[in-house]
């Protein structure tokens, strides 16, 4: 545990010295919040003509009324939680596909600079190295998205109609930013971790690690659509599964972790 | 204390180390020279645990130490990789508190502030290293290695693209490492550092070629000779010196190099033959050849000029 905590406060100092990686990330944080301000507030200000009004809206009104939480909010406040309940998923990701690239250069970037070598001749195993690296890039994710909640609860409580925050207090909301969203986040950075050692081109591992957001996206769009209703018991499957996958990743990280082919075939 | 025993690796079907078997003993600096891919480093991989050999075994204090337990290898052996391999985003400070650490060390900042003073670095200890020159980015480097005090030290061309003085300073540490009873071994290209520092010798190209201290090397190649310098030609003066019993004489120009086997016996009688013969004597000096004559002799073959 001692050496994986070194190597990540190592990550870490090396993250503080390099701030700008994490502009992508706030910024596409910064997005994913302001987008559905937009749609559930801006918009039906600027137009003058309330979401619940709007037939467009009626199915999903319907839908969202059966939801407990939602039956004491009035219309526009149950419209604009629906909307700020789907976007979740995009607000809780957003972050984490844009520390795909911390993730994605951190074992080619010790290739190339050439500091693989000494660090490998200590006596670090290669779980520790891997699981260093991946949660080097995982808690920054999190705790930027997790910022991005907080910053989001806000937003809705001080912008929105009365009542539409207590969405956030849905177990889908909570399931989706605390327990959906870190799995996630950590299955897209072990993938990349594990490609990163694998080949010799961050581009590579980070596109590579950008797959596990297709399903998630897929996810998103599904549920914007109607097509899918994220429900408890949806969210217990998905995370269930991430946790495997995420187990699955573990020993296939460390069996693609190549010490010798790492030292004797990269030039 | 440590031993490589019929040490081979292959990468597919290329030999890169072939049965090497040698010693490291404790206060003596051991050199591994051979030309590019030679298996010099990777020699020295798989005796700091990084790779594991096809075939042979690493002894660490007459204890065969199996892949599996490498992790114990690199505990006990410090190992300066080519490339100095230092984080440049992070301090010099940083970047050794972060290998103490993974060391394990009870007291990382104490190591790091003894490693520091010992390598004279500590006034620059909160500079990135990226901003170092070469030759202290070298010296941090050692510093690193030598963090976890191991008794074993194995370092890869450590002076490799230094200046002179920075080249100087290392091998200034390597002999200090020495003198601390540490076993160092030492690849490098660099015939003159090998010269200054190094106890004894492999000359290695996929398989050792000799093993030796320098001067035994040179009395094996080119046996022990006498060179006398003459006025007039010195061809002359061969049919003496064979009559004498010496079978064995080149000449020059004005020179004769006479191969012997007690100084003090034969350096007289082939002085006294010569002056006999009429010859006149400018300078007797025993005849010097240097590591490089003996390394080309081992690798290529070549007779030294």
């Amino acid at each position: 545990m001692n050496r994986i905590a070194a190597l990540m406060e190592k990550e870490f100092l090396d993250l503080r010295h390099h701030p700008g990686v994490f502009v992508p990330g706030l910024l596409t944080a910064a997005i994913s919040i302001v987008l559905p301000f937009f749609v559930a507030v801006v918009i039906p200000a600027w137009t003058g003509e309330r979401l619940s009004d709007s037939s467009d809206f009626q199915l999903a009104l319907e839908m969202y009324r059966s939801q407990p939480i939602s039956r004491t909010m009035d219309a526009e406040a149950a419209v604009q939680a629906w909307v700020f309940q789907q976007f979740l998923p995009l607000l809780v990701l957003a972050p984490v596909a844009a520390s795909m690239s911390v993730a994605a250069y951190t074992v080619i970037g010790e290739k190339q600079a050439r500091t693989l070598e000494p660090l490998l001749a200590t006596p670090i195993t290669t779980f520790e190295l891997l699981t260093a690296k991946v949660l080097a890039a995982l808690i920054p994710a999190v705790a930027l998205s997790l910022g991005s909640f907080l910053v989001y609860a806000i937003g809705i409580l001080l912008f929105a109609h009365t009542g539409a925050v207590r969405i956030l207090l849905a177990p889908q909301s909570l399931a989706m930013a605390f327990l959906l969203g870190p799995l996630a986040a950590l299955a897209a950075l072990q993938l990349a971790v594990c490609v990163s050692s694998r080949v010799n081109d961050a581009r590579s591992a980070q596109q590579i690690g950008a797959l596990i957001i297709v399903p998630l996206a897929a996810l998103l769009i599904g549920t914007l659509t109607g097509a899918i209703q994220l429900t408890p018991k949806l969210i217990a499957v998905i995370s269930l599964i991430l946790a495997g996958i995420n187990v699955m990743l573990i020993r296939i990280g460390v069996s693609l972790f190549e010490r010798e082919s790492i030292l004797t075939r990269w030039k | 204390m440590l031993s490589a025993v019929r040490l081979t690796r292959r990468f597919g079907d290329r030999l890169a180390v072939d049965a090497v078997t040698f010693d490291l003993g404790r206060g003596e600096i051991f050199a591994l020279l051979g030309p590019n891919g030679a298996g010099k480093t990777t020699t020295l991989r798989m005796l700091a645990g990084l790779i594991e050999p096809s075939g042979g075994e690493v002894h660490l204090d007459q204890v065969r130490i199996p892949p599996a337990r490498a992790a114990q290898l690199r505990a006990r052996v410090g190992f300066l990789t080519e490339a100095p391999g230092l984080w440049d985003r992070l301090t010099v400070r940083e970047n050794l508190h972060t290998y103490a650490r993974l060391h394990g060390l009870r007291d990382p900042h104490g190591a790091v502030r003894q490693v520091m003073d010992t390598f004279r670095i500590t006034d620059r200890a909160d500079e990135p290293a990226a901003v170092l020159s070469k030759g202290l980015k070298q010296r941090v480097a050692l510093a690193r290695t030598l963090l976890h005090d191991p008794d074993i030290v194995l370092l890869d061309e450590p002076t490799s693209g230094l200046d002179p003085e920075s080249a100087r300073d290392v091998r200034a540490m390597i002999l200090a490492l020495r003198d601390q009873g540490r076993a160092v071994l030492l690849s490098t290209h660099n015939l003159d550092e090998v010269g200054r520092v190094a106890s004894r010798v492999a000359v290695l190209r996929q398989r050792l070629l000799a093993v030796d201290t320098p001067a035994a090397l040179r009395l094996k190649l080119f046996g022990n000779r006498v060179r006398i310098g003459i006025t007039g030609h010195a061809g002359e003066f061969l049919p003496a010196l064979r009559a004498g019993g010496h079978r064995d004489v080149i000449a020059d120009d004005d020179a004769l190099s006479v191969a012997i086997t007690d100084a003090g016996r034969d350096v007289p009688h082939v002085v006294r033959v010569l002056v006999e013969s009429g010859a006149r004597i400018v300078a007797v000096t025993p005849e010097e050849h240097s590591l490089e004559d003996v390394y080309l002799r081992l690798v290529t073959g070549e007779a030294p000029s």
